[in-house]
């Protein structure tokens, strides 16, 4: 059941619902909390374990991610990740991990999925940049209104549909050049790029 | 603190989990020490959950809840705590042995290599631990395709410049240089090849990256 958590004062607005919601999970084991996760999450789960070609482990997958929601909550720092870049992390590090599993035995597998690609905030030595990355999400979310669809769909089929750059090209029938500029458009926006590198 | 960092786009395939295992490692390496890289990909890992969220939904079966709910009973969960791992341990894990102590193979004067490809079954790249005493000079060469490469220890300089522990570098076959292992340390670095090296020089019988 909720109980009563102590925040930082100056921190309490700026969670949002579903980073609240997660650190309930983690702090108190609150099942309510838990399904109104599910509630929310679980159907753009199965949207992308479908996209990205495991249609007929889509179920299987937003499964696994939940159970790992469950076990790791106590590890999730809200001030370090929002509640959706975490959970996103998770299931990519499941549909990865699933991928790997099904292609080869465990005696093949010398590193853990989660060796190669990591989750945010839960590294207990990383100082707390809580103001930065909350900005950093609501600056994703505000900078993508602004977007051209077409940088958006270029976008869309990396994350979604595990595209190369490559492939997105050859769908789209443009030149590769011209996906890696829309691409490196949007990371301008979204201050991705570091200044040598930039577009 | 490093100064050459991995491509934006090489980043947002990473944090879309699309690359292969060689290079979803060579950019885990770096991220464990650069913190400006971290915050590049949370930002990035922050898009993917907003992309999530504006794709269409689809509706789950009704019984998935109660068949989770049912799974973490029957499990309990692990406790805080368990989970840190310290950061040498991919490396580690990967090698079983600390990176000056493996079999390394004399290739030329300076330069030695050790082949890691099977360790990555499956992946198409070829993958490369090369060591360059310190001091030491490796041969003029370009490359064919695209080596990915990340310093390990110690430091090299080329023409582009000095490239420190923890520094990403990514050649392509535009790119001849000839590495200098600077520093008291040898050099060694993890290179991750789409295509063997073409040497430019007269040692033409041998493949060798650093010779990268």
């Amino acid at each position: 059941m909720t109980t009563l958590e102590q925040q930082p004062a100056r921190g309490e607005g700026r969670k949002d619902p579903w980073s609240q919601l997660l650190v309930k999970v983690g702090k108190s084991r609150d099942r309510q909390a838990y399904h109104s996760l599910f509630e929310h999450f679980a159907p753009q789960l199965k949207y992308y374990a479908m996209a990205n070609g495991m249609a007929s482990h889509a179920e299987e997958l937003v499964q696994e991610v939940f159970v790992s929601i469950w076990r790791r909550a106590c590890l999730y720092d809200w001030q370090k990740a929002a509640a959706s870049t975490w959970i996103f992390t998770i299931a990519r590090n499941q549909r990865i991990d699933m991928l790997r599993k099904m292609r080869r035995t465990s005696a093949e597998m010398h590193v853990e999925t989660e060796d190669l690609w990591q989750i945010p905030g839960e590294d207990d030595n990383e100082p707390v940049t809580s103001l930065h990355r909350l900005m950093s999400e609501r600056r994703v979310r505000e900078s993508l209104k602004h977007l051209p669809e077409e940088q958006i769909t270029v976008i869309a089929k990396v994350y979604m549909e595990q595209k190369s750059h490559q492939m997105v090209a050859d769908e789209l029938n443009i030149p590769l050049g011209t996906v890696k500029s829309r691409v490196r458009l949007a990371l301008n926006k979204l201050k991705v790029i570091l200044q040598d590198q930039n577009v | 603190m490093t100064r050459h960092h991995p491509e934006s786009l090489s980043l947002m395939d990473y944090s879309a989990g699309n690359l292969s295992e060689p290079y979803a490692l060579c950019i885990r390496l770096h991220l464990d020490e650069c913190s400006l890289c971290r915050s590049r990909v949370d930002t990035l890992d922050s898009l993917g959950a907003v992309m999530m969220e504006q794709q269409p939904k689809v509706s789950v079966s009704e019984s998935m809840f109660d068949s989770i709910l049912a799974r973490i009973d029957s499990s309990p969960a692990p406790q805080p705590a368990a989970k840190p791992a310290p950061k040498i341990s991919v490396l580690q894990k990967l090698l079983g042995e600390d990176i000056n102590n493996l079999p390394w193979k004399r290739q030329l004067g300076d330069v030695s290599v050790l082949d890691i490809t099977e360790k990555f079954p499956g992946q198409n790249e070829q993958v490369v631990l090369q060591k360059l005493v310190s001091g030491g000079k490796a041969p003029a060469h370009t490359h064919r395709g695209t080596e990915t490469t990340i310093v390990l220890q110690g430091a090299f300089a080329d023409q582009n410049g000095v490239f420190n522990q923890w520094d990403f570098v990514v050649l392509t076959d535009q790119d001849e240089h000839t590495p200098v292992a600077v520093g008291c340390e040898d050099c060694i670095t993890l290179s991750v090849l789409s295509a063997p090296v073409k040497l430019t020089g007269t040692f033409t019988r041998m493949l060798n990256p650093f010779i990268s």
